[in-house]
């Protein structure tokens, strides 16, 4: 039963911590992302099971972590009022080549990461693009000008 | 302008209608989070000992320890007794709360007797002469499911009696 606690209290505060963090953060994995997520996954396991080596102890763990999710994937398909909390909502940083400041403050993006992604799509400048959409996944969307 | 793009609602997701309280509901969470670890500086959370005494005419009971655990967290108690006059026959009585969850690791010096007295666990540590300290240490490993607070007060006699008490209770976290 206490594995079953822990592993729905560290689920709700690792779901917690990626929706606040910024969809940004998330998406973009540096070398020194990376070392901090295996960082905190070593954290995490450690709360979740301390010194607890069983299989059994391993499955109440996956089978909590798998029951969440799809109950959170759930929750988000049937209550349509609840997406916008539960996976987030897109957010259009660019518009007909102008960048929309308050937007991109507002998720900590700069217009040399638009422009990165921009780049990325074959497309070469701010003025080609018609849409820049943050999209809930942190991954911008580039859509260039007819 | 260029087509708007399906599933793009303007005044929901360019102008943030209905969004707005959202970027605060965020850094309260935010704060919320950064709480924890500022909290746990300030030693909420633990494992920092503190001094707690206890004074009588014969002896003065002194236990350092922490009174904030977490589960697996090593720690270690250690009790010193200075003797005002010779005790003959010096006891340590601890509240079951001491072992109830924890593994002992070890108990340093080794008591020379130990028993159960009303359910509390009774140390007998021996002769401690007059104006001399005597100090005991014991190590303990918190069992990760031992959560919640319990009693760990200490009583010291000489022999069957009573001397003094430090009342203390332990808080152990997830």
């Amino acid at each position: 039963m206490d594995l079953a606690i822990r592993a729905v209290a560290l689920f709700g505060f690792v779901y917690l911590l990626t929706r606040i963090i910024g969809r940004r953060e998330l998406s973009s994995m540096e070398p020194f992302d990376l070392i901090l997520l295996i960082v905190v996954g070593d954290a995490i396991q450690q709360g979740l099971t301390q010194d607890d080596y069983s299989v059994t102890g391993a499955l109440i763990v996956i089978g909590t972590f798998a029951v969440l999710q799809i109950l959170i994937s759930y929750l988000s398909y049937r209550f349509p009022r609840l997406r916008p909390a539960l996976d987030g909502e897109p957010m259009v940083v660019v518009q007909d080549g102008k960048a929309i400041e308050k937007n991109m403050k507002r998720e900590r993006i700069t217009l040399e990461e638009v422009m990165v992604e921009a780049r990325l799509q074959q497309v070469a400048s701010l003025d080609q693009i018609a849409w820049a959409v943050l999209e809930t996944s942190g991954k911008i969307s580039i859509i260039p000008k007819q | 302008m260029a087509a708007i793009p399906d599933g793009i609602v303007l005044k929901r997701h360019r102008d943030l209608e209905g969004r707005r309280n959202h970027a605060w509901v965020r850094r309260a969470l935010i704060v919320l989070v950064g709480l924890v670890p500022l909290l746990a500086l300030f030693n909420l959370f633990g494992q920092r000992p503190h001094l707690a005494t206890a004074q009588s005419a014969h002896a003065d009971l002194e236990l350092y320890a922490p009174g904030q655990l977490r589960g697996g967290l090593l720690w270690e108690a250690r009790f010193t007794i200075t003797a005002h006059r010779d005790l003959k026959d010096a006891r340590l009585e601890l509240d079951k709360g001491w072992l109830e969850g924890m593994t002992a690791n070890t108990i340093e010096p080794s008591p020379v007797g130990e028993g159960s007295h009303d359910g509390k666990l009774v140390l007998d540590l021996g002769h401690v002469p007059a104006g001399r300290r005597y100090v005991l240490f014991m190590q303990f490993q918190v069992n990760p499911t031992n959560v919640g607070r319990r009693s760990q007060n200490v009583r010291l006699y000489d022999g069957e009696t009573f001397l003094t008490t430090i009342h203390r209770r332990v808080t152990v976290f997830p």
